[in-house]
């Protein structure tokens, strides 16, 4: 890993990024951070402008205004500068189909500045750490699968022990089991190098993901820890009660504790009634709800808070307006 | 220039191991071979100012519009299509070393070709020449007209080279160069042959006429005449394509 340079407040900064294809703004004062050492997931619907972010990030695209950084390195001022801190993947992961494994990861980590005198020793290591050694290396890559070939550029961006990591759609097109290698691999990552990933799995990106960054046509809708947003953006509670009583009893001891309380009904079984009971945001209610309907003679089978998880936040922020957006 | 020689080292590999290069070289070889041929055959049937060589040096122009297309048309082409470049240019490569790597790398598999071709002549020679009698394979004409084909050869890869960053398609990037190389090799006789002298406001356009003409260029170089202006023009016609090609490669989105 480079070693000179000091440690920067954030390991990547973009502030007010705006991109126009004419008429057309794909980004738009676009404003976020990753610190050193911390795994972002980037997220947005199609069309959102996560690769056209990405793009401008790696330097593969200049923004129409708007600064970016890497490792305080001003992407547009000094490309190259900002180059030697960064690995980038792009989305397709594009690959010279008549190389080798090996061959190409070694011109790539010449081209990378490695140290001559290390270029087999992190080619041998980035192989075993995305385990290509065995099943790959000599192999040649128009022959790969894609699973194979996303570790390819896995290990490729891995290669000189850069600061940052950008990483499009890392998991996209691979099965379950390549999905957790890669998944466990960007999570080692953690600590080490600054990881922007983007990804439409959102489950995927909950599992391995400091924070999230979330936009939609371009604008950041919302931005912080997995847990902030869910307060943020889903501050009412819900739970889902399976239990003998009916609803309306069930809503008449809900409303005893919480008069804005609803119910609703589930898909029941065996004989027992499900139940989603809704709470307004901030009730206290939320607390002692299981007590309380103990306490009005409701029998209770299972009682538990419904987690919200990152689809329901995406939902959540892909649905509101832009401006609304709360900057931490 | 960071990073040239190992770009320099990769394309000339690739250039290697790629079929595009193996099949114009086989249609270089199998094209120059017949040219040859038809060349020996003729001055065996008639008295004629030139040797079979310099005959079959005078249709250079038919592998340079037919097989350098060729070589330079998936250099940026093929990569900007799949994706590739935007890669390269993902590291601390800078375009400049890009372009000047995959110019050399093909300029040197293009005189790599004609140096292939001179053994059609020695082979002439080894088998049906006599010793002293240079008419079969006259070495000052063979090797003048080789430093022809490769002084002019780095403007003719440039603006092969040029056109393949231009566009996504190989085959557009084929068609392109053609018609560039067309036109350069013909712009000379062409205007040379308008009837300058009648039209007085045309009168500048002689001496420019004169210096492009391609045919002459060989000419002077095979009977081993050392002009600076035709090394002057391929120079800094050579330097004005890579420049716009580094700029295309820059500007790339």
């Amino acid at each position: 890993m480079n070693e000179a340079a000091p440690l920067p407040e954030a390991a990547v900064v973009a502030e007010k990024l705006t991109k126009r294809y004419g008429s057309l703004t794909a980004v738009e004062d676009l404003s976020f951070s990753v610190a050193p050492g911390e795994i972002v997931g980037f997220l947005g619907p199609n069309g959102a402008g996560k690769s056209t972010t990405m793009r401008i990030l790696s330097g593969t695209m200049s923004g129409t205004s708007g600064r970016a950084s890497i490792w305080g390195v001003s992407v547009a001022l000094d490309p190259a500068g900002a180059k030697r801190h960064l690995a980038y993947m792009p989305e397709n992961n594009p690959l010279p189909e008549e190389l080798r494994v090996e061959e190409y990861l070694t011109l790539r980590a010449r081209l990378k500045d490695v140290d001559p005198a290390r270029v087999d020793e992190r080619v041998r290591k980035v192989m075993d750490d995305c385990d290509l050694t065995r099943r790959a290396s000599g192999r040649l890559i128009g022959q790969l699968s894609k699973g194979f070939r996303q570790r390819v550029g896995i290990a490729d961006a891995l290669l000189a022990e850069p600061r940052v990591v950008i990483l499009d759609e890392p998991t996209i097109g691979l099965d379950p089991h390549q999905i957790l290698g890669i998944r466990d691999l960007i999570r080692s990552l953690r600590g080490k190098m600054a990881v922007l990933i983007s990804s439409h799995i959102l489950h995927e990106v909950e599992q391995v993901c400091d924070k999230v960054v979330i936009i939609n046509r371009g604008r950041l809708v919302a931005q912080g820890r997995t847990e902030d947003l869910r307060r943020e953006l889903l501050p009412e509670a819900s739970f889902t009660v399976v239990t003998r009583a009916d609803e309306a009893a069930l809503l008449a001891a809900c409303r005893a504790t919480e008069p804005a309380a609803t119910v609703s009904a589930l898909p029941s079984a065996e004989g027992w009634n499900s139940f989603r009971i809704a709470l307004p945001a901030g009730s206290a209610a939320r607390e002692t709800l299981a007590g309380a309907l103990i306490a009005a003679g409701i029998t209770l089978r299972e009682i538990a808070e419904d987690r919200f998880g990152l689809e329901d936040i995406f939902l959540a922020a892909t649905r509101r307006a832009p401006g609304e957006v709360r900057r931490p | 220039m960071r990073h040239f020689r190992t770009l320099l080292a990769h394309e000339l590999r690739s250039a290697a191991v790629s079929w595009n290069t193996w099949a114009a070289a086989g249609l270089f070889l199998a094209l120059m071979g017949g040219i040859h041929f038809f060349a020996l055959v003729e001055g065996s049937r008639a008295p004629s100012d030139r040797t079979p060589v310099e005959s079959t040096l005078w249709f250079f122009w038919l592998p340079l519009l037919c097989v350098l297309p060729l070589l330079t048309m998936r250099t940026f082409a093929e990569e900007r299509r799949s994706g590739t470049l935007a890669a390269l240019l993902t590291t601390p490569a800078s375009a400049a070393a890009v372009v000047w790597a995959k110019f050399l790398s093909t300029w040197i598999v293009w005189v790599v070709f004609w140096l292939l071709f001179t053994l059609f002549p020695f082979l002439t020679v080894q088998r049906l020449g006599t010793p002293g009698d240079l008419r079969l394979g006259d070495p000052s004409i063979l090797w003048g007209g080789l430093c022809f084909i490769a002084v002019s050869g780095l403007l003719h890869v440039a603006i092969g080279i040029l056109c393949s960053c231009v566009t996504r398609s190989s085959a557009l990037a084929a068609l392109l160069a053609f018609i560039s190389l067309l036109a350069m090799t013909a712009a000379g006789g062409a205007l040379e042959s308008l009837p300058i002298e009648s039209w007085e406001w045309l009168g500048w356009l002689r001496e420019p006429a004169a210096h492009l003409r391609t045919f002459g260029h060989l000419q002077d170089f095979a009977a081993g005449i050392l002009d600076s202006r035709p090394i002057v023009l391929y120079g800094t016609g050579t330097l004005l394509c890579l420049g716009l090609a580094i700029l295309s490669v820059e500007g790339q989105e």
